[in-house]
């Protein structure tokens, strides 16, 4: 047997990274890790606040990528889409948290994508918190199942710009990292 | 009326909601996998309830909601919205929401709400172990 594991244990621990899970996202392992999370960053003492962040951002993130994945249900690569999800929470320089989440989008939805973040990206906290609430108010289609709040949520509560990457795989999927810090 | 009653789980809060009392509670973390389905039949209720609800009875609501998700929030909106009708047609309607006074994020979100609402919303501080 090979040391593949302490390979790997030293790059997570070279990232900061404290919990990871690479796989489908479903609603009990989200719940699971986020409670997870939460009472590591309890038993480290961090502000409340930071921990309530830190976990919000979590559970938006993960929810929003299940979301996508049950969105394509009916397509012939929900399988390989819905596998593809990874997601980090860790620590980096100036005792900051960061919450890094991954997974396989189609090439047809970069655009729709990264308008919606670019824009978020642009605003500062007080225009973030005015779309949040316009969106809050609007009427809903009577079948959604999200609101298109999360990631809004997720730029309110990180302390600076999100960070993310859409690198191309193939002609028919890209694989989409987003980073929140706070 | 029948009461309301939901138990939580991880994911969604306790509901408790006592047309005998007057009195509708909500308790609890609320992000589940479908936030919609799961407060359509606190909707459904409250429906009802406001429709058959006598004018000058007060209504007593309690709030405390330590973590809820996006969709939730909109959920926990249209709630307010409805109850915020119901007081601007006339009913007595008051709401208490409890928030961690060690979590200032807690306070803003009812406030958030708060800030869009007729009817009186009192945020109260609670302390948690």
């Amino acid at each position: 047997m090979s040391n593949k594991m302490f390979v790997l244990q030293k790059e997570l621990r070279e990232k900061g990274v404290l919990i990871s899970f690479s796989g489908k996202f479903s609603q009990e392992i989200i719940e699971e890790l986020g409670q997870a999370v939460k009472k590591y960053l309890e038993t480290e003492n961090h502000p409340k606040t930071d921990i309530y962040n830190v976990f919000s951002i979590f559970i938006e993130q993960t929810q929003n990528i299940k979301n996508y994945c049950v969105s394509k249900q009916e397509t012939p690569a929900y399988e390989q889409i819905a596998n593809s999800c990874i997601v980090a929470i860790g620590s980096q320089e100036n005792n900051e948290r960061y919450v890094c989440s991954g997974n396989l989008i189609y090439n047809d939805d970069i655009d729709k994508l990264e308008k919606i973040i670019n824009e978020l990206i642009g605003l500062d906290k007080q225009s973030l918190k005015k779309l949040y609430k316009q969106k809050l108010k609007q009427d809903l289609p009577p079948d959604s199942t999200s609101a298109g709040l999360g990631l809004i949520d997720v730029a309110r509560k990180a302390s600076s710009p999100l960070e993310y990457s859409i690198e191309k795989k193939d002609e028919f999927f890209s694989f989409f990292t987003l980073k929140a810090i706070v | 009326m029948e009461k309301l009653f939901i138990k939580a789980t991880k994911s969604t809060p306790e509901v408790n909601l006592d047309s005998d009392n007057n009195n509708l509670l909500i308790n609890g973390q609320s992000y589940p996998e479908n936030a919609f389905k799961f407060y359509e039949p606190i909707f459904n209720w409250v429906n009802e309830y406001l429709d058959e609800l006598e004018t000058g009875v007060q209504v007593q609501i309690d709030f405390t909601l330590p973590y809820i998700n996006t969709s939730s929030s909109k959920c926990i909106m249209m709630l307010l919205d409805k109850f915020d009708d119901a007081f601007l047609a006339g009913k007595n309607i008051f709401l208490n929401w409890y928030c961690d006074q060690e979590n200032e994020i807690e306070f803003e979100c009812a406030e958030e709400f708060k800030e869009d609402m007729n009817f009186p919303i009192e945020i109260v501080s609670r302390e948690d172990n």
